[in-house]
């Protein structure tokens, strides 16, 4: 397998990034790319595994990050212990966000709908000021690990970083098995995929649950990472932000994801220092990508490597 | 009793009928063709044995058990597999993939066995994947089994399908006009290799098929179906002697 061997290899490079960069400013953005590391990967595996235009994402972001941001607040749990929570949130969102397709609703309509429950998140936060602090946003304490509070970017750095290469090593494992087959033949043809016997309302849940736990535990790192919530964040913008990562990384590739998040949030901070010219040049990147690399900017590793998948189809 | 008994069956849409009041039986180890004009309701009597279609009234029966109120994908669990008219390979995945996708259930590697990669789960992988390499050799189409299906040529992707179909080893086949826009040589290919499954491995064949003569020589039995009633049934020489036939679906 050779993308999880990889891991092995890239995180203790990865791992150096912060002894290399003396700025904190820095290191928060490639904390914030980590996050959006798990925000394209869970997002991916709905639009680009299982081909459905659900643009629920950003509700499950926010749901995840403000479960963090609640249970850190208001039952004094520590960061960590939030985590899973969080991720589990996110799940039970995605299993809500599932219902429209499980009833049958494709294409234009699923957009619709799951863009509506995204803005209804949106007004819950706002209207539930005694759990999220409504508009005024929520401020939550620097994370905690096992007691030791990660004061500098620095620190969360390495906690994210290993939270960040379990998850893809995870979804790896997922995507390649015959659960992430069933989520690909659901994409190119559902009738098909229930005449082999593949039971696709399971596997919309699934796909759905698993977007939501992956999504979520983003959502707690996001949490940890600024340190204050507002539901401003959570808005259209961030959707269209989250939708460009896994654009221009790939649909339905997992590397894809990884490389669209650092792409989509570096893109802005490259030209910080000229006024006006950061928004232009992000949708200046994106038409290029998408027109040199239709497919996205996995689709260069794909050339590099022509099977990225050899874990059970070496031909022994 | 017979493998699939279709008794009374009638599929209504709105104030048309598109399937009226049929019934027939397919025995286990012979072909049957459903042959009629175009909109005689052949399609819509397949799409309801597999359960993409609720009867109005009647039932269908597999191996002794009524299926009609079945979902698609619990059919096809019970060993009821069909190929499609227009192509439904996943033009995404490769050969092998989908026939993987076609071992769906009979790969035992569970969510959580995948998640700590278990011996068990990675085993049932492995096993799948030796098994899909296998019955794509077996049908001579070993050497495109990497590449993305939407690559194949016709031919190979119909032969793509019906590996698929076959890779469980089901007791019923639905062919959705198999051997529509293939080559003449693959069309005596593809009939030679449904007479060996149906008279080695005792499979039942139910298909839907406009090419007559491909019809004629690979059937056991042929029903005709016009205006949603089935007109006439019997063997090929019957059939082809049949003067109802004749007029209604020849226009003789």
């Amino acid at each position: 397998m050779k993308l999880t061997r990889s891991v092995f290899w890239i995180a203790p490079m990865l791992a150096l990034i912060p002894h290399l960069l003396l700025n904190e400013y820095y290191q928060y953005l490639v904390n914030l790319t980590l996050v959006y590391v798990l925000v394209g990967v869970g997002f991916n595996i709905v639009v680009g595994n299982l081909g459905q235009l659900a643009f629920s994402n950003v509700a499950f972001f926010g749901i995840g990050a403000y479960a963090s941001g609640i249970l850190t607040t208001q039952l004094s749990m520590p960061w960590w212990m939030t985590i899973i929570p969080a991720g589990l949130a996110g799940a039970l969102a995605g299993c809500a966000a599932s219902i429209p397709a499980l009833r049958g609703v494709r294409l234009f309509y699923l957009a619709i709908m799951t863009l509506a429950f995204g803005e209804l998140m949106r007004w819950s936060y706002i209207r539930t000021p005694s759990l999220t602090g409504g508009s005024m946003g929520l401020s939550v304490p620097a994370p905690e690990l096992f007691g030791w509070v990660m004061e500098r970017e620095h620190d969360k750095f390495y906690v994210f970083l290993f939270i960040v290469v379990v998850v893809v090593i995870f979804t790896n494992r997922i995507l390649e098995s015959r659960i992430g087959r069933a989520f690909q033949a659901i994409k190119n043809d559902e009738k098909a995929a229930a005449a082999m016997a593949i039971p696709t309302s399971r596997y919309f849940l699934l796909a759905f649950a698993l977007s939501g736990f992956i999504v979520g535990v983003g959502g707690a790192m996001y949490t940890a990472l600024v340190g204050h919530l507002s539901p401003e964040a959570f808005d259209l913008v961030q959707l269209i932000q989250q939708f460009a990562i896994i654009m221009v990384g790939g649909l339905g590739s997992l590397v894809g994801s990884v490389l669209g998040a650092v792409l989509i949030t570096a893109t802005p901070e490259l030209f910080r220092d000229w006024p006006g010219f950061e928004e232009l040049m992000f949708g200046v990147v994106i038409v290029l990508v998408i027109l040199l690399l239709p497919r996205g900017l996995s689709s260069l590793l794909a050339r590099a490597h022509s099977v990225f998948k050899d874990r059970y189809y070496r031909d022994d | 009793m017979a493998l699939l008994e279709v008794a009374g069956a009638t599929v209504r849409f709105g104030g048309l009928t598109a399937v009226k009041e049929v019934a027939f039986e397919v025995e286990a180890g012979t072909v049957r063709a459903l042959i009629g004009p175009n909109g005689a309701g052949k399609t819509t009597l397949f799409r309801a044995i597999a359960g993409e279609e609720r009867l109005s009234g009647g039932s269908i029966r597999f191996q002794g058990a009524a299926i009609h109120d079945l979902t698609p994908h619990e059919i096809a669990a019970r060993g009821v597999r069909r190929t499609f008219q227009n192509g439904g390979l996943f033009g995404d995945l490769t050969a092998l993939e989908n026939i993987l996708a076609g071992l769906h259930m009979r790969t035992r590697s569970s969510l959580w066995g995948l998640l700590v990669n278990s011996r068990r789960a990675v085993q049932a992988e492995r096993e799948a994947t030796r098994k899909a390499r296998q019955l794509l050799g077996m049908m001579g189409i070993g050497h495109v089994a990497d590449q993305p299906a939407r690559d194949l040529s016709g031919g190979q992707q119909r032969m793509v399908e019906i590996v698929r179909a076959l890779a469980t080893d089901p007791p019923l086949l639905l062919l959705d006009e198999p051997a529509v826009g293939l080559a003449p040589p693959v069309r005596t290919e593809l009939l030679g290799i449904i007479r060996r499954v149906v008279e080695q491995q005792g499979i039942a064949v139910l298909l839907i098929e406009h090419a007559i003569e491909f019809v004629m020589t690979v059937s056991d039995t042929i029903m005709v179906l016009n205006n949603g009633e089935l007109i006439a049934q019997g063997t090929p020489a019957q059939v082809r002697e049949n003067r109802e036939v004749l007029e209604a679906y020849l226009g003789r």
